[in-house]
């Protein structure tokens, strides 16, 4: 677990530094529609943007306008303090209109701040829906991707790296798949903030070498004693990549057993098809995963999803948080929260800021009540 | 058994003792800034009125932003429990509990056996809380236990132009410089109040019956101008002190407590 | 919500005040003059629009037509679509489906109502709904949530790729009445032979879904005649739009919102084209005489609103402008991307620009696919901003064609991708050599900054930068 957690504690892990004193090149991704396999075939190390860390906003602040969720400000936060020099290259897609922005706030901060721009800097289009155009145009579009990377980093991504670097991935997730039930077994071996170091590990480690440790924690999970007595929790809305985060809303009593977040099971679901063209087969896969409420008109697919977790998962209580400002999840929120609690499913929603936790009180205030709840449904005939 | 609540707000600190279920005696208090000092102050002044000492209490339980600094409780429970579980004693009929604070408020939905099943809070903004008629009543120059019966005579109720706390003021300036009767002004406020608060109410939902907590509970503005805007009757706690809710909620969950109970 | 507000339906009552208004300009002026006494709640809207002569009272007919359409539309056997501004009607019309713009709802509201959309802003908020999402969907959505408003049968937007809290708001909407939806997506590049295929499998995509919840097919003669008329309301724009170039402009200031109204109400029907007729009748004869279109007589400055206008009751941003002399060069829904149009000719965009093309049906859905593309904030708030044929390359080049002297920002709070850059807008526009104002208030709701302090700093910037 150490190791995991070490691995995400630090931007610049002890892996990227490594990578990079070998003379590899590190690349960097806001979303997770984007298919990383891609770079990972260009011989590149694939990492997840995130804005874990950031202390404040100002530099977020002078080039966003207000009324901005906080997580794109905390991206450029750290890129504006150089934070983020390490990577050569940033992949930018609209996954939504904040983190869209994030392209221009960045360049223009790179404008005015030294050395903060990636040799590579790419807007990468995302359809919101998954039909036979979209498809065409998102192939198109992962293709021009392509061939920017092989231009820019010199690389030769044919199908045979591609096939390469998806059966890789494809045995990430099928670890993942494994580590999801150990999650949702009856006594979990570990909590939910251990689970979030595990599976944000696996966007900041070559590949090769998380399967192997992710593996091993595994087998050694096995045999773990399991965390009894405690409300099982599936969390749900915004990303979120700061363990405290977790480590509050578990609290005193519960244990976040499953979740459809960013930076959690959207990244492991669903395989890619090994049997067919590899750009298809990703493209395929990325752009047909509806977990985000970005994927208009979807919404009963995804409620459909959560119940069927909730129900294999045996959850107590759903929380449904969301970043201020946060329209995409902020609304679908409210959905769940009514779709849910009418087949008796206790829900709880949780506005907060992302970034530095400082209104921890509050929210623990809320979460304790909730818990509260819970624990009542447990014990009461 | 004897048990106490200590309730430890952001404006003030209740306490109260019980005596096998039954309401001894109770202390209102201005907070200070140190929870434990404010904890320590209102259970010294309930203890005094009852002639009672520390040794005789069996078990005390906390609440309020303060409790986990509290030394000397048993156990440290949500606010949102307290208040369900005190306003489901002041009144054994209450479904929906409108609990309006110095800092927060909430809402609170209880099922047939009391039991707190749904909540919704606004702890973010100042309008909507007691803070919002604080500054008010204190811009107008009057005392915040005014603010009510002032309304009353109100005939004419200015609007005000914005529920925020920092731009009502001037608002406020404005109309007094403009000689407009104090009723009035007084009415406008309670008015913004019970539209602010009456959002929240109807998203979770109104069941009767209705009662409201917390030292808001005790201004007839608010509540009738509430009534008027959610078009149901808030029935008023006369047990006790609607703002002692939470810390009888907390003396009560203390029985539960030293009997082991699982809360 | 407040009790009194479920006793009517709102787009029944708003129908009523519009059609009264109309009403108003059957009888001699005397009556008129007369009749505004006993209107007093409505006398600060009707004059301002009134005042306008022909025009002004054809825009309020054309107003109280687009109600009335919307609240008979079920007992007259037409079914409704719920949309947004930004999607042409034009189709709707073409297939007899009634639209129900919520956008242009909401502006009507808050022009007439102390209050504006606030109730409805509010219930959204109980319908779980998050308060920080764009006040100009919410303010009517809410009373369509609430169920005060006529029935809706499917819901359609073509905000996807553009502006995500407006896709959000139509998505949760139709998740939460139940209703069919369907989104236009628009890929963020406005040219090139990716985003023109992708514009048109969707649009033939989006007339599939039409037919389907309208049990109407679309029939081309009637397509053709809706873009002829289409044709005709482009030539007549493309001329006021050259006319507004002339200093000073012989165009009255609340013209500009005449013209984006009635296209988002009317396109491709006779009742835009009246309003719009009626306008460059008005304006031709204010340019021969060599006479500005402020009433006061003098335009001091030029302002171009780099993006949307201020809703405020009673239209108090127009009267604000007439009353300090402040000329208006439109704003990014009035400026229009037919290919005919002056700035397309000026900057040789006509790549960027929509040409109609009635010569088959397959032409003829590959124009609509152009013209809904090309619609304003969808044309040009699509990937970065200062990408080519966006935001900034837009603002600078109709800045400079207008001789503008100042550029004004004004949105709501729940505009994400505009507040997610609008200072690095404002850094470039400065740097073009115009004075920048960006407003921090709601277009739609003035319980976040009154219009009173909007416009105090608005002119207290134009005295410190001695701009006027």
């Amino acid at each position: 677990m150490n190791k995991f957690i070490e691995a995400v504690s630090t931007l610049e892990n002890s892996y990227i530094k490594d990578w990079k004193s070998r003379g590899g090149r590190v690349v960097g991704y806001t979303c997770s529609y984007v298919p990383d396999e891609i770079l990972h075939a260009a011989g590149l190390f694939p990492f997840r943007v995130r804005g874990f860390s950031a202390a404040d906003t100002t530099i977020g602040d002078t080039y966003f306008g207000p009324f901005i969720c906080s997580l794109p400000k905390c991206m450029l936060q750290l890129a504006g303090e150089g934070k983020f020099n390490f990577l050569d290259g940033i992949i930018i897609t609209p996954g939504c209109d904040s983190m869209r922005r994030l392209d221009e706030c960045w360049r223009k901060a790179g404008d005015d701040i030294e050395g903060i721009m990636p040799g590579f800097f790419f807007h990468f289009g995302v359809p919101h829906k998954f039909t036979d155009y979209t498809l065409k145009w998102f192939t198109e579009e992962t293709k021009r991707l392509v061939g920017a990377l092989n231009a820019h980093f010199g690389a030769d991504i044919n199908n045979e790296k591609l096939s390469e670097s998806i059966k890789l991935y494809n045995r990430s997730r099928a670890l993942l798949a494994r580590f999801d039930s150990l999650r949702t077994k009856e006594n979990p071996p570990f909590t939910g903030i251990e689970a979030l170091a595990v599976v944000l590990a696996g966007t900041a480690l070559p590949k090769e070498i998380y399967n192997v440790m992710l593996e091993e924690y595994l087998t050694e999970m096995n045999e773990a004693p399991g965390l009894a007595g405690r409300s099982r929790i599936m969390l749900v809305g915004s990303a979120n990549d700061d363990l405290e985060l977790v480590r509050i809303i578990e609290g005193s009593g519960g244990l976040v057993v499953a979740d459809n977040l960013c930076f959690g099971s959207r990244l492991y679901s669903d395989a890619v098809d090994e049997n067919s063209d590899p750009v298809e087969a990703l493209v395929t896969r990325y752009l047909s995963h509806n977990e985000c409420p970005r994927m208009y008109g979807d919404y009963k697919n995804r409620l459909l999803s959560l119940k069927e977790k909730i129900e294999s998962a045996a959850i107590d209580g759903v929380i449904l948080q969301n970043i201020r400002f946060c329209d995409l999840h902020g609304s679908e929120n409210g959905l769940f929260e009514r779709d849910l609690e009418k087949e008796g499913i206790p829900c709880m929603r949780l506005e907060r800021e992302y970034g530095p936790l400082v209104e921890t009180g509050r929210m623990k205030m809320r979460i304790d009540a909730f818990l509260e709840r819970l624990g009542r449904r447990t014990v009461a005939p | 058994m004897i048990t106490a609540g200590i309730d430890v707000g952001s404006l003030t600190s209740k306490a109260v003792i019980m005596k096998d279920g039954k309401f001894l005696s109770s202390a209102i208090l201005k907070s200070k800034p140190r929870p434990w000092e404010s904890a320590d102050l209102a259970l010294n002044s309930v203890l005094e009125k009852t002639g009672l000492s520390m040794t005789d209490i069996n078990c005390s339980v906390g609440t309020g932003y303060g409790r986990d600094k509290i030394p000397f409780i048993k156990q440290a429970l949500s606010e949102i429990a307290c208040h369900a579980k005190g306003a489901r004693w002041l009144m054994p009929s209450a479904r929906t509990v409108i609990d309006i604070g110095g800092q927060d408020c909430k809402v609170m939905r209880l099922d047939e056996k009391g039991e707190m099943v749904k909540f919704i809070t606004n702890d973010k903004c100042a309008s909507g809380t007691g803070r919002f008629l604080e500054v008010m009543a204190k811009v107008m120059g009057v005392e915040l236990s005014e603010l009510g019966e002032l309304s009353a005579c109100s005939k004419s109720p200015i609007t005000l132009a914005s529920a925020c706390t920092v731009w009502a003021q001037a608002d406020i300036i404005q109309h007094l410089n403009e000689m407009i009767p104090i009723e009035d002004i007084a009415a406008g406020i309670n008015n913004a109040m019970a539209s602010r608060v009456s959002t929240l109410v109807s998203s979770i939902g109104i069941e009767r019956e209705v009662c409201m907590t917390g030292g808001v509970a005790k201004n007839s503005g608010v509540v009738s101008s509430l009534e008027k805007t959610l078009g149901i009757h808030i029935k008023k706690i006369r047990r006790d002190d609607p703002q002692l809710a939470g810390a009888i909620g907390a003396a009560i969950y203390a029985e539960t407590v030293s009997n082991g109970g699982k809360i | 919500m407040r009790k009194e507000m479920k006793e009517y339906n709102f787009d029944w009552m708003l129908w009523n005040v519009f059609a009264s208004a109309a009403r108003l300009k059957s009888g001699t002026e005397k009556e008129y003059l007369n009749t505004l006494k006993y209107i007093p709640y409505f006398k600060g809207v009707v004059e301002p629009i009134m005042e306008c002569g022909e025009p002004g009272r054809k825009f309020l007919d054309m107003s109280a037509k687009y109600l009335e359409n919307i609240v008979h539309a079920k007992e007259r056997g037409f079914k409704t679509a719920v949309t947004t501004f930004c999607f042409s009607p034009a189709i709707f019309y073409a297939m007899d489906i009634i639209p129900v713009g919520l956008e242009v709802i909401s502006v009507m509201m808050t022009f007439a109502y102390k209050r504006g959309t606030a109730d409805f802003l509010d219930f959204c908020n109980e319908a779980g709904f998050t308060e920080t999402s764009c006040s100009s969907q919410r303010g009517t959505i809410g009373a369509y949530l609430a169920g005060v408003g006529a029935e809706i049968d499917m819901i359609v937007t073509d905000s996807p790729g553009v502006c995500d809290t407006n896709a959000n708001a139509f998505a949760f909407a139709s998740a939460y009445l139940d209703k069919p939806f369907f989104q236009l997506d628009m890929p963020p590049d406005l040219t090139g032979d990716r985003s023109d295929e992708y514009h048109l499998e969707d649009y033939k995509a989006l007339i599939k879904f039409l037919e389907e919840h309208s049990g109407k097919k679309l029939e081309p003669d009637q397509l053709k005649a809706r873009l002829d008329e289409l044709q005709r309301q482009d030539t007549i724009i493309a001329e006021l739009e050259e006319m507004a170039r002339i200093i000073p402009s012989p165009i009255p200031v609340v013209y500009n919102l005449f013209v984006y109204a009635s296209r988002f109400l009317f396109a491709g029907m006779p009742e835009c084209t009246e309003v719009l007729e009626s306008m460059l009748k008005a304006a031709s004869e204010n340019a021969a005489m060599k006479r500005p279109g402020l009433k006061g007589g003098r335009e001091k400055i030029r302002t171009f609103f780099c993006y949307i206008d201020h809703y405020a009751q009673n239209l108090q941003l127009w009267q604000m402008l007439e009353r300090e002399g402040i000329g208006y060069c439109g704003n990014i829904l009035s400026r229009l991307w037919a290919e005919n149009v002056p700035h397309v000719k000026e900057y040789g965009k006509e790549e960027a620009a929509y040409r109609v093309d009635t010569s088959s049906l397959d032409s003829m859905i590959y124009t609509l696919a152009g013209i809904n593309s090309r619609m304003p904030m969808i044309k040009s708030i699509r990937g970065p901003y200062d990408a080519p044929n966006m935001w900034l390359e837009d603002t600078l080049a109709l800045a400079k064609m207008y001789s503008t002297d100042v550029i004004v920002y004004n949105g709501t709070p729940g505009c994400r991708n505009t507040w997610g850059m609008v200072k690095l807008l404002a850094r470039d526009t400065e740097a073009a050599g115009y004075p920048t104002y960006i407003m921090y208030s709601d277009a739609f709701d003035e319980r976040v900054q009154s219009w009173e302090a909007t416009e105090e700093r608005f002119l207290e910037f134009l005295k410190v930068r001695r701009i006027i």
